[in-house]
């Protein structure tokens, strides 16, 4: 077989490969979207200068093209998302399953991602002569809208993110809805049964999990009194005991009811009907190859990124660096036009925060996906509507409870802070003692070879 | 015979025809079910067979005797041990051949090991089709070493060829031994960790339990044999009701279905009846290693092989049930007729009778829980 | 259904249990080694050394102990193997092999050919990776019509056939040949009633296996 690339004959020619390799990956796994994410950062107040000298005609103009700058930025930076979300899920699940996963393409294989988007977009783009010719075009566009939208509401740092909305949740919920009506159209437009089995599961599902999804984000909007993503944030604290989700028990029954709620929005597994693999071939997306394909993959695991991301947003703390509270920013700012570079360092640090906190919920969807079977089509509505909204109310109305029980013995709080966190503390030891004797159990080693 | 299929199928606009296969990850192998669904409940599910068939059992009447030994493996290549086993017995019944004790125990190693391997497979692939693709990984590493031990033993890992007429084609290799018990020591761990992460996982138990359910006497008038027929409360297993070579020496344990989790004759019964069975099909192994004799492992054949005309039919208990060979000679070095009767396909024959009031993916779990392999239908 | 409130809280508590387990078991699979071979360049031999002897891989036959009994011959059950054998011109007494054609192609590798042979000539050896761009090159032709080689034959005191390394004969022949070598011409068939054609002047083309030269036998 030829190769693409000759393989390196010495030891040290493939050390120095692969150093290559090592530095090609960073470049753009850390280069990439830092500055993707600074052409938005930079776009976002870009769009309402008015620079002298130009027409009010020309000034709207060039307020447009910004947007239209701001908005191609803000895909492609979404896109890269759900690739390296694609190349973490595939990395941590195969290691769940005994074997390697990607390792070929990039140090690790980070590559893969940019790999199979390539060989997605070359691939030949089918249109079925009896699909709808408008609509089974269009549907991808929807999804993709309702993918990147989420994205300029997401707080990524302390002064991160690209548009401050007062209505922060509510917009993140309302515009990830557009994704079930591209699921829909896709799943009509294709004219093909499989497709519309897929399409009308997932309609149920995601309408279904809405209800849920919905109440369980209010409980957090209740605590901290605003909808404002950044608010909801800097009403928690740094800290697991000054978070929304261990300050309040009820705050925990909404973190599970909305984790559960957010995979079926997600169509992830457990509830991954509309597109079982063994069931439907591959459900409302059969039909689609190519880069219309590509698009409803990358939208599946952005929203991961996003279902993530909004979960760390509402329960976790968000970016709140330890140590560093808001007088911290305050003080590092300064004075001057342009902040010093201790108020660039906490930004990333509270960056840096964000992403980890985020990789570890998404390592939580990962681990579920892979580890649970698929529910049937009325096991998922009797989960919905017999157990997760009656949850999902009760721990709203607790919580209404809770904050007047706030309002008048404050120290609650902090009490059933540290108690929760001791409680997850024990929990988490006899969970990670069972998980390593598990090794021990069958024979195993820990081996953390074979990459 | 799609529209012979279609006339049964009562059409009258409402409900929708789809075609489930034949290419489908989940019909283990080339499979085409017709099903006419109302939305997601089936009102009948037939199945369309004959995608995989290769002409095996003309075969057998052109190349003789011993060249017909790799045929069999491919009538069932997920179990290929057994389909060698019914055919060496078939003829070694026309012969009058007794072979020797060392070759009835080393049939026995070989074919519980790849019992053991086919029900890896077979439950691996049935918690994949409902979801979960973990397990089926899990289960396909341990398969994995199977087929190590057994390409130690006799150089192929899928299609063995592994027993001949009148005994086994190699004697067990250096070191087979204690590899093959450290395996099983391992093994025996495995199931438990196995049955932890799947088996009783609520989602997966909730899938299973009490969905198509198959009563016994409806099984028995099927003709379902083996697991199937065993998780449906029917206690009947050739290894220990109609014995043949060296399994009367042997303690083992025949599990039945009672609705471990919900009905009796559910799909869960038919899943968890394969896992028993691994269980026991390692026991056999090391008993079978502990008590194997000395001696010869094959017995003196004439170089050409022609029975005196006759027939004879040899019934070996296969993973996927009751494989029954039937072999006509006619005196010439050529078979007359060489039939292999499988378990699946009788398992098709009831998944019309099952499949009304069934969801999709309920069919799905049916067809999992039958374990069916194309190959062993169409031959 | 649950229906009451205590089959409701059981529900809700097996699932909890059911899933502590299975959650674990999956967290523990991250610290233990997966199984991948990392084929074909991250292993620690190549694949084709680790393999166990007895493994049934492409065909090798040593001509130097070929007693051209021909029981391979008739022992394959998809006829892959053509065998012609003429006496030599030279010394009647003597029989020389023209063609020795396996068609590994055909071959299911089921070792059917290897338990006749009385010399032990022809074994699988453990060679898989002999893929070829042209379906032609994978007729081994272990015997030239134009040099073919006498019998062996055995002495009356043997002990021992000596037979070459296993693999030792195949593995330079897979590794002079180039992946995409092109494929043997075939003569066309000779039509009915005429002589045959003067063979050209250059090595004759290989004849297609294995119907022509050999004696007409009913193929699969």
């Amino acid at each position: 077989m030829t190769e693409a690339l000759p393989l390196p004959k010495t030891a040290s020619a493939a050390r120095r490969r692969a150093r290559r390799v090592l530095a090609l990956t960073l470049a753009v796994g850390l280069g990439l979207p830092s500055a993707l994410f600074g052409a938005v950062l930079v776009l976002s107040p870009l769009r309402h200068l008015a620079p002298p000298g130009l027409s009010p005609g020309s000034v709207f103009l060039f307020r447009a093209l910004c947007l239209l700058l701001l908005a191609v930025v803000l895909v492609t930076f979404g896109a890269v998302i759900s690739g390296m979300t694609v190349w973490w899920e595939m990395r941590v699940s195969s290691r769940m399953q005994s074997r390697v996963g990607y390792n070929r393409v990039g140090a690790a294989g980070f590559l893969q991602w940019v790999a199979d988007a390539v060989k997605l977009i070359l691939k030949e783009d089918l249109v079925p002569k009896d699909a709808d010719a408008v609509l089974f075009r269009a549907a991808p566009y929807f999804v993709i809208v309702g993918f990147a939208l989420t994205f300029v509401a997401l707080p990524f740092g302390e002064s991160l993110i690209a548009a401050d909305l007062d209505v922060g949740i509510f917009y993140l919920l309302s515009v990830s809805a557009l994704v079930v009506v591209g699921i829909l159209v896709a799943g009509w437009s294709s004219n093909s049964k499989w497709s519309l089995f897929g399409g009308m599961r997932s309609a149920a599902q995601v309408i279904s999990y809405e209800i849920p999804a919905g109440l369980a984000a209010m409980v957090p909007v209740l605590m901290a009194g605003t909808l404002s993503m950044q608010g909801i944030i800097r009403s928690q604290g740094a800290w697991p005991w000054q978070w929304i989700l261990l300050t309040n028990p009820f705050a925990l029954l909404a973190f599970l009811v909305f984790f559960v709620a957010q995979l079926a929005e997600g169509n992830r597994t457990p509830f991954d009907l509309p597109e079982a693999e063994s069931e439907l071939v591959a459900g409302y997306v059969s039909e689609y190859s190519a880069f219309r394909f590509a698009i409803f993959f990358l939208v599946e695991y952005g929203n991961l990124w996003v279902m993530s991301a909004v979960a760390v947003t509402l329960f976790l703390g968000g970016w709140q660096v330890p140590f560093a509270g808001p007088a911290a920013f305050e003080a590092a700012r300064g004075v001057a036009t342009l902040p010093g570079p201790l108020w660039w360092a906490l930004e990333i640090l509270s960056l840096l925060v964000f992403v980890a906190k985020t990789v570890l919920v998404m390592n939580l969807i990962i681990w579920v996906r892979w580890t649970l079977p698929r529910i049937r089509v009325d096991q998922m509505m009797s989960l919905c509507w017999k157990y997760l909204v009656p949850f999902a109310f009760a721990a709203f109305v607790g919580t209404l409870l809770w904050q007047i029980l706030l309002a008048r013995v404050p120290w609650v709080a902090s009490l059933t802070g540290a108690v929760l966190t001791l409680g997850g503390a024990v929990t988490a030891y006899f969970f990670l003692r069972l998980t390593y004797r598990n090794i021990a159990a069958v024979g195993d080693r820990v081996d953390l070879s074979n990459w | 015979m799609e529209r012979l299929i279609l006339r049964r199928l009562s059409a009258d606009g409402e409900e929708m025809i789809l075609n489930f296969g034949p290419q489908h990850p989940s019909t283990h192998g080339v499979i085409n079910f017709m099903v006419e669904t109302d939305g997601e409940v089936i009102r009948k599910a037939i199945p369309e067979v004959g995608y995989l068939h290769r002409s095996i059992e003309k075969i057998g009447e052109k190349v003789g005797y011993p060249g017909f030994m790799p045929f069999t493996d491919r009538v069932d290549y997920v179990a290929a041990m057994f389909a060698n086993e019914g055919y060496a017995i078939a003829v070694e019944r026309l012969l009058k051949l007794e072979i020797p004790p060392r070759a009835r125990w080393l049939r026995a190693i070989s074919c519980e090991l790849c019992r053991i391997a086919s029900h890896l497979i077979a439950v691996g692939t049935m918690t994949m089709d409902i979801g979960a693709f973990t397990p089926m990984l899990h289960g396909v590493r341990e398969r994995e070493t199977v087929n190590d031990l057994i390409e130690a033993l006799c150089g192929a890992r899928l299609t063995y060829n592994y027993h001949r007429i009148g005994g086994v084609a190699f004697d067990l290799p250096e070191g087979w031994r204690e590899k093959t018990l450290r395996f099983l020591d391992h093994f025996d761990r495995f199931l438990t960790e196995f049955d932890r992460l799947i088996s009783f996982n609520e989602v997966y138990v909730k899938r299973l339990a009490g969905v198509a359910v198959i009563p016994a006497p409806l099984a028995i008038d099927y003709g379902l044999v083996g697991p199937n027929l065993r998780g449906s409360g029917v206690d009947f297993d050739l290894r220990r009701d109609l014995p043949y070579g060296a399994y009367p020496h042997f303690h083992f344990e025949v599990p039945v279905g009672k609705g471990f989790q919900g009905t009796t004759g559910d799909c869960f019964d038919r899943y968890y009846v394969r896992c028993l069975e691994m269980k026991e099909s390692s026991k056999i192994v090391r008993q079978a290693l502990d008590t194997l004799p000395e001696g010869e492992f094959m017995a003196k054949v004439p170089r050409r092989i022609k029975p005196e005309p006759g027939e004879a039919l040899s019934r070996v208990e296969s993973a996927r049930g009751e494989m029954a060979y039937y072999v006509v000679s006619d005196g010439t070095e050529n078979a007359w007729r060489v039939r292999a009767r499988t378990g699946s396909f009788t398992a098709m024959g009831i998944v019309e009778a099952v499949s009304p009031g069934l969801m999709v993916a309920d069919l799905v779990a049916l067809i999992a829980s039958l374990d069916v392999v194309a190959p062993e239908i169409d031959r | 259904m649950p229906e009451t409130v205590r089959a409701y809280a059981l529900a809700v508590g097996t699932t909890v249990r059911s899933f502590w387990h299975g959650l674990s078991i999956t967290l523990s699979y991250l610290l233990r080694r997966p199984m991948t071979v990392q084929y074909p360049d991250r292993t620690a031999l190549p694949v084709r050394e680790m393999l166990p002897p007895r493994y049934r891989g492409f065909l090798e036959v040593d001509v130097s102990i070929c007693t051209g009994c021909q029981a391979c011959e008739r022992a394959c059950p998809i006829d892959c193997i053509a065998m012609v054998l003429e006496k030599d011109p030279q010394n009647p007494k003597q029989r020389l092999v023209t063609q020795f054609d396996i068609d590994e192609a055909k071959c299911m590798f089921c070792g059917l050919c290897v338990e006749p042979c009385p010399t032990g000539s022809i074994q699988h050896t453990q060679e898989f990776e002999a893929s070829t761009r042209h379906l032609r090159n994978l007729t081994f032709r272990w015997s030239d019509p134009l040099k073919p080689w006498p019998v062996y034959k055995v002495p009356k005191d043997a002990t021992y056939y000596p037979r070459a390394l296993l693999g030792a004969i195949l593995r330079p022949m897979l590794e002079a040949r180039a992946w995409d070598a092109p494929p043997p011409e075939f003569l066309p068939p000779e039509p009915e009633g005429k002589p045959a054609p003067a063979a050209p002047a250059k090595a004759a083309p290989p004849l297609p296996a294995p119907a022509s030269a050999a004696p007409p036998k009913p193929g699969p």
